[in-house]
């Protein structure tokens, strides 16, 4: 035995340890990615270096270093932790995968799309259901009005199109309606367990308090309008999500013991103060954006002129609508799309929008413009409204020409009119639907919340406004946007919610730490040559005829065979190994950047998966060489190798052939050894 | 009377030079005349400027010839050989005897003088002398101790002591041991080993003999690259002649001492140069350095104990047994004994090899012995110990040549190679095609001089090319010293050298690539134009004829244009005008 000292303490240790055994076998951690028990030390990550008072090299391999009696040895310094830091970034730099599927990255609200789907294609749907609640409540919801970021970052796209996602997801949840068990209410509510107001009933405070009552909050929503539902009910059109699956979600979200009081507005019936004042110890703002823009031309205050978001929401209230003749819906985004296909049910004759960009521009979903396009709805493209005509009513709409210039600030091309191409188009009503605003006018008087210019509130990264105890989320956070984007702030309030009422520390999560083979331009197709084209399962949907009688739903759910299908065209994308992976533990530990040398060359190599046991993806190899010397040293076969030289060393079986054709007889004491995903024993079933 | 002896330089570099084209028209030109005269050849003298070299040795004296071409032999041997009369324009200069004469040579005491492939010229010159004295007189210790005091430092590179590395070895317990000679000299512009090889390879075998000796060692490699087939063939040809006599084998002269010997040949891997890839690659395994300790004295070669030697190394041994350690150790400074062979290279007057003493100034060695920059144009900088090594300014040109004080200004002493710079090349840009070299050549192992090298080189590449931005400097000197420390081997903990070093005296290079987009020694292609000076211009259409792009245009006699669009910088017309009409400008 002999005596050393790490980081100041004395230990006692066998004079054959290397630094790395002694400080292990003392609870002292040393990052390594290349030691390995069973074999000799190799030296290669450079991940275990410690100082040695002494030594002629400011930093040793911990792996390879025997204790000498006496031996002053430091684990941690700025000098080790930037050079493990800088070691991680380099091995990171060339690490080509993706830790997170592109799916669940893409989603605002990080729902675990790849393990849902795998659920849905086990079978196993109520699981399914739970998975995807854990991040979002209104599956049903979402299932119908989603935006779908994951479908755009779908690596499917790259074979054929990408996984209809967003139809899984519609079709578990109605699943669950129809024949699920209800999530039993779990929440106890304790008489004395902290309360909290939420102001709006949209998702935002919807998915804020599910996550709080599941927190055991006493969570009680205060709503202006008569229902709860906020822009889900009062800004989608009924043929896109039909109020009894609005109902039936906001139910079984309420279930939990969340209280929803309608008719109370804030400003009108109580203020943050008084919520304050009436046992709230916090307070959610989520009051959505129902303001709108008006024309801002000659006119636009005449009757027959309105706004989508007064039309939408009129509708949402039940009010008797009649239209006829010509309607002309002004915009290019979704509640434009929305309006229109509103007005055609409502028995417009004719409808055209107006957009002064192109198609290409149009912020609507795509699926949108072309289901407006099936039923009816004209567009005329590159043209905006000048003025209103018409004596006391709408009767004609002036127009202008445009034609696309520079990129502006949004990167969009700007419409710049063209000089005397006004033109005239006879109508009778116009609908405006043009952007939408935070009606934030009712927060003008309360103290400490900061309003932007754009009249949103301004928050923290933790959703906290400038007001203690008092946070929000939603359109009246980031403008008029998406339900997920909502659900996602909403859940994002609720956890700091929690840690202020625990009175700790708000600490919001720190972006999630991941790999990504880059969007879908950045990565190769040929990746994806062995993949099996399979088309992707169409919507049923109502034939046109009926859905312009009434506001029947539009799409129809799919089968569950066809789901099943669907299901199984999943890619699986994202590691396996994220939850063992060495370089992500060490990387997240460290703090690494992963764009510190973003610009440099970085492999791509074909994925081995000609053995069932183990799939080789060297694009994620450390060349730490432990299946090289495991497979030699302990198993005496050796078919794998070190090849090539400097920046283009690799590791592969024999020769460069298939795993297959080597000697391996599928131990798998490689892929146990490997200490990232590049060795990993392939799943025997199909999810 | 002796007979006439014709001698023509046919290493590498008088091969090269069309050697044997010139031995073959000396034969035919002996034969035609039937003269009494024997044609021999020899190894490089040093003077690679001067190939083809022949030397023409009368009773009357040696005269050597330089530049010599088949044209030129008629009249050597009527004029000279036959008539008596020496050929004053064809013969070496003054001012390269006096080159010669400054130099200290032991290495190459026999390189360039007798026939490497003859045993008799060798032990005429008193080869296999040092071997007979130490098997016949001389314990392994006082072997040891002989060598110790000489002062030699291993001449590979590391400069450890020659004398204390035997001790190990002999002092290391094992039923075999092994005696290696590194062969593998893989620095781009370095080639004593390879001329001592293929000018005196019995030095070398006498070497490893008295080292195997020493060291208890019965069974030796020399481990020599591919690429040096003049040097195999000469050393094979050297160990059958040795074992004919009786040096090589069992019971060397008579005594206990046996010893066999095989070359390994290497496959060009740069990294093999390093003792414990040396070692794997010998073993059939991969060339990849490993951890040490064990040092290879205590488990080498099979896991026994093994002593590394370099080439250099041991050519010295021979002279020092023979003529004592003190002789030896007069040569040199305090801690750097003895003599260095140097390989110059680049935009040199006199390219070549020189062995001086250690502590001549790097002034004396370039400008002196090498005759400064060829050309017009000034000396900029010397890279010194292969790409690994770093780039020594001016401004240190009275460095002494020693391994302490070349080590002091950054760079190595290395094996010996000294790259010569002139101010038309970029400093950046030479960084860049060192690191090039040894990135490619890392053996993949380390973390840090696999990737780090890598992403170093990636900075580099986007400095040259006008890319760069401010953060690059500081990115690449933190990478720089993190490869340093924390490479497992000489290979990566050298490789930022070039780096580190250009960076220390020409930092303003790089700010001027990266804050001006400006080439200062107008080399990187990138950041130049071409231009056409109307003045200068004679429309003479040696440069419209050069250009491989159709950039240049114009009519005989008229003055040309150069279209800035399709001129890929080349210089091929730079080169070729003769009026200096087109010149380099700074193209942002």
């Amino acid at each position: 035995m002999v005596k050393i000292i790490i980081d100041t303490q004395e230990y006692m240790v066998d004079e054959s340890a290397t630094i790395l055994d002694a400080a292990r076998s003392n609870g002292i951690d040393i990052p390594t990615l290349c030691h390995d028990e069973q074999l000799e030390p190799f030296g290669s990550c450079w991940l275990c270096v410690v100082e040695v008072e002494g030594e002629r090299r400011p930093l040793v391999p911990a792996c390879a270093t025997k204790v000498r009696d006496g031996m002053v040895v430091t684990t941690k310094s700025k000098l080790i932790y930037e050079a493990r830091k800088l070691c991680l970034e380099l091995l990171l730099s060339d690490h080509y995968g993706d830790c997170l599927p592109p799916c669940q990255m893409a989603c605002p609200a990080g729902v675990r799309v790849k393990d849902y789907i795998g659920l849905i294609a086990e079978g196993k749907y109520q699981e399914a259901v739970e998975v995807i609640r854990q991040n979002n409540p209104l599956p049903a919801v979402c299932g119908r009005v989603c935006v779908r970021p994951c479908e755009l970052a779908c690596r499917r796209n790259l074979v054929d199109e990408p996984v209809a996602i967003d139809f899984l997801k519609r079709f578990v949840a109605d699943w669950e309606m129809g024949n699920g068990q209800q999530l039993e209410n779990s929440s106890q509510q304790l008489e004395n367990s902290k309360k909290v107001a939420l102001i709006g009933a949209g998702p935002a405070s919807l998915s804020c308090a599910y996550y709080l009552a599941g927190m055991d909050y006493k969570c009680e929503i205060f709503e202006a309008l008569p229902e709860p539902g906020g822009m889900l009910r009062y800004g989608i059109p009924e043929y896109r999500l039909p109020k009894d699956v609005l109902d039936k979600e906001i139910a079984n979200i309420c279930e939990h013991g969340i209280e929803v009081k309608c008719g109370m507005s804030l400003g009108r019936d109580f203020t943050i103060d008084s919520l304050l004042g009436d046992g709230f110890e916090a307070v959610f703002i989520g009051i959505g954006a129902h303001g709108s823009y008006k024309l801002g031309v000659e006119g636009d205050d005449i009757e027959g002129v309105l706004s989508a978001v007064d039309f939408l929401r009129d509708m949402g209230l039940n009010k008797k609508i009649r239209l006829k003749g010509r309607v002309a819906v002004i915009g290019g985004g979704n509640s434009a799309i929305d309006a229109a296909r509103t007005a055609l049910r409502l028995g417009a004759d004719e409808v055209i929008l107006i957009y002064r960009r192109s198609r290409a521009e149009m912020p609507a979903n795509e699926v949108e413009i072309n289901e407006a396009e099936h039923e009816g709805v004209q567009f005329h493209f590159l043209s905006a409204p000048v003025r209103v005509i018409g004596s006391g009513k709408a009767e004609m709409i002036e127009c202008i020409r445009m034609e696309l210039g520079e990129p502006d600030s949004s990167g969009r091309r700007k419409p710049m009119p063209v000089h005397g191409s006004e033109f005239m188009i006879a109508v009778e009503t116009v609908i405006a639907a043009i952007g939408q605003v935070p009606g934030s006018e009712c927060l003008v008087q309360e103290q400490g919340i900061q309003i932007s210019r754009g009249k949103t509130i301004v928050v923290d990264n933790g959703m906290g406004t400038g007001r203690v105890g008092v946070f929000a989320a939603g359109d009246v956070v980031t403008g008029a946007t998406c339900v997920i984007e909502a659900i996602a702030g909403g859940k994002k309030a609720a956890n700091s919610i929690d840690q202020y009422l625990q009175g700790v520390e708000i600490t919001p999560e720190a972006n999630v730490f991941n790999v990504s083979k880059g969007s879908l331009d950045e990565v190769n197709n040929l990746e994806f040559e062995g993949v099996e084209k399979q088309a992707r399962v169409r919507m049923p949907e109502l034939e046109i005829e009926k859905r312009l009688k009434g506001f029947d739903e539009v799409e129809l759910g799919l089968e569950q065979v066809n789901a099943s299908l669907e299901a199984n065209r999943c890619l699986e994308c994202g590691c396996n190994a994220i939850d063992t992976c060495g370089l992500r533990k060490y990387g997240m530990e460290y703090g690494v950047s992963l764009d510190r040398f973003k610009n440099g060359k970085v492999h791509h190599y074909l994925i081995d998966n000609s053995i069932p046991a183990i799939l080789r993806d060297p694009n994620k190899c450390v060349r730490c060489g432990k299946c090289v010397r495991i497979c030699l040293e302990i198993k005496g076969i050796g078919a794998l190798g070190f090849v090539n030289r400097g920046f283009e060393t690799t590791i592969e079986p024999t020769f460069g052939k298939p795993l297959a054709e080597t000697e391996c007889d599928s131990c798998g004491k490689c892929v146990e050894a490997c200490p990232t995903g590049a060795l990993w024993g392939e799943l025997s079933i199909a999810k | 009377m002796q007979k006439t002896r014709i001698i023509v330089g046919l290493g590498s570099c008088g091969i090269a030079s069309g050697g044997r084209k010139v031995y073959e028209q000396l034969q035919l030109g002996i034969d035609s005349r039937g003269l009494d005269v024997i044609l021999e050849e020899t190894g490089c003298i040093g003077m690679c400027y001067n190939e083809v070299l022949v030397d023409v040795v009368l009773p009357a004296g040696n005269i050597t010839y330089k530049q010599v071409t088949p044209k030129m032999i008629d009249r050597i041997l009527d004029e000279h050989v036959i008539a008596g009369n020496v050929i004053p324009e064809w013969t070496i200069t003054q001012e390269d005897e006096i080159c010669l004469n400054k130099q200290q040579r032991i290495v190459l005491r026999n390189c360039g003088k007798i026939s490497p492939e003859s045993i008799d010229e060798y032990i005429k010159q008193g080869g296999y002398k040092a071997i007979e004295k130490v098997v016949n007189g001389m314990s392994r210790d006082e072997v040891i101790d002989e060598i110790t005091s000489s002062g030699l430092r291993g001449r590979g590179g590391a400069g450890f002591p020659t004398g204390i590395k035997w001790g190990f070895a002999a002092k290391s317990s094992g039923d075999k041991k092994y005696f290696i000679c590194n062969a593998d000299e893989g620095d781009p512009g370095a080639f004593m080993d390879r001329s001592v090889l293929e000018g005196d390879p019995h030095s070398v075998l006498e070497g490893m003999l008295i080292g195997g000796y020493a060291t208890c060692a019965n069974h030796g490699y020399i481990y020599v690259r591919a690429e040096y087939p003049l040097a195999i063939k000469r050393l094979k040809i050297a160990i059958e002649q040795a074992k004919a006599r009786g040096f090589i084998g069992e019971h060397i002269l008579g005594s206990d001492f046996s010893f066999e010997l095989e070359i390994k040949e290497g496959a060009g891997a740069f990294v093999c140069g390093e003792e414990t890839a040396l070692i794997a690659s010998i073993e059939g395994k991969r060339g990849m350095p490993r951890l040490r300790p064990p040092f290879p004295a205590i488990s080498g070669l099979y896991g026994k104990p093994t002593n590394i030697n370099n080439v250099e190394t041991l050519a010295n041994i021979p002279w020092i047994i023979t003529n004592g350690a003190e002789s030896y150790a007069s040569f040199g400074t305090e801690k750097s004994k003895g003599t260095k062979v140097f390989a110059l290279a680049g935009k040199i007057q006199r390219g070549g090899l020189v062995e001086v003493p250690m502590g001549m100034s790097l002034r004396e060695v370039i400008l002196g012995i090498g005759g400064g920059v060829a050309g017009k144009h000034e000396f900029k900088a010397v890279q010194m110990g292969g790409p690994s090594g770093g780039c020594i300014p001016s401004s240190l040109l009275d460095t002494p040549v020693d391994y302490d004080s070349i080590n002091q200004t950054g760079a190595i002493m290395g094996s010996g190679g000294m790259v010569v710079m002139d101010d038309t090349i970029c400093m950046v840009d030479i960084a860049r095609f060192f690191l090039n070299f040894t990135q490619n050549e890392s053996c993949g192992k380390c973390t840090f001089c696999r990737i780090g090298t890598r992403r170093m080189l990636e900075i580099l590449e986007r400095i040259v090319s006008g890319h760069g931005v401010d953060e690059d400097i500081e990115l690449l000197e933190k990478l720089a010293q993190s490869v340093q420390k924390t490479s497992l081997c000489g290979l990566g903990q050298t490789a930022p050298n070039p780096v580190l070093t250009t960076l220390r005296y020409f930092r303003d290079e790089y700010e001027a690539h990266i804050k001006q987009r400006r080439c200062p020694a107008k080399a990187c292609k990138e950041l130049i134009s071409f231009v056409i000076i109307d003045e200068r211009c004679k429309g003479c259409g040696m440069c419209i004829k050069v250009c491989g792009v159709k950039a240049i245009t114009g009519e005989k006699k008229k003055l040309h244009v150069l279209d800035a669009d399709k001129c890929i910088r080349c210089g091929q017309c730079v080169a070729k005008c003769k009026f200096e009409a087109i010149i380099k400008v700074d193209r942002w």
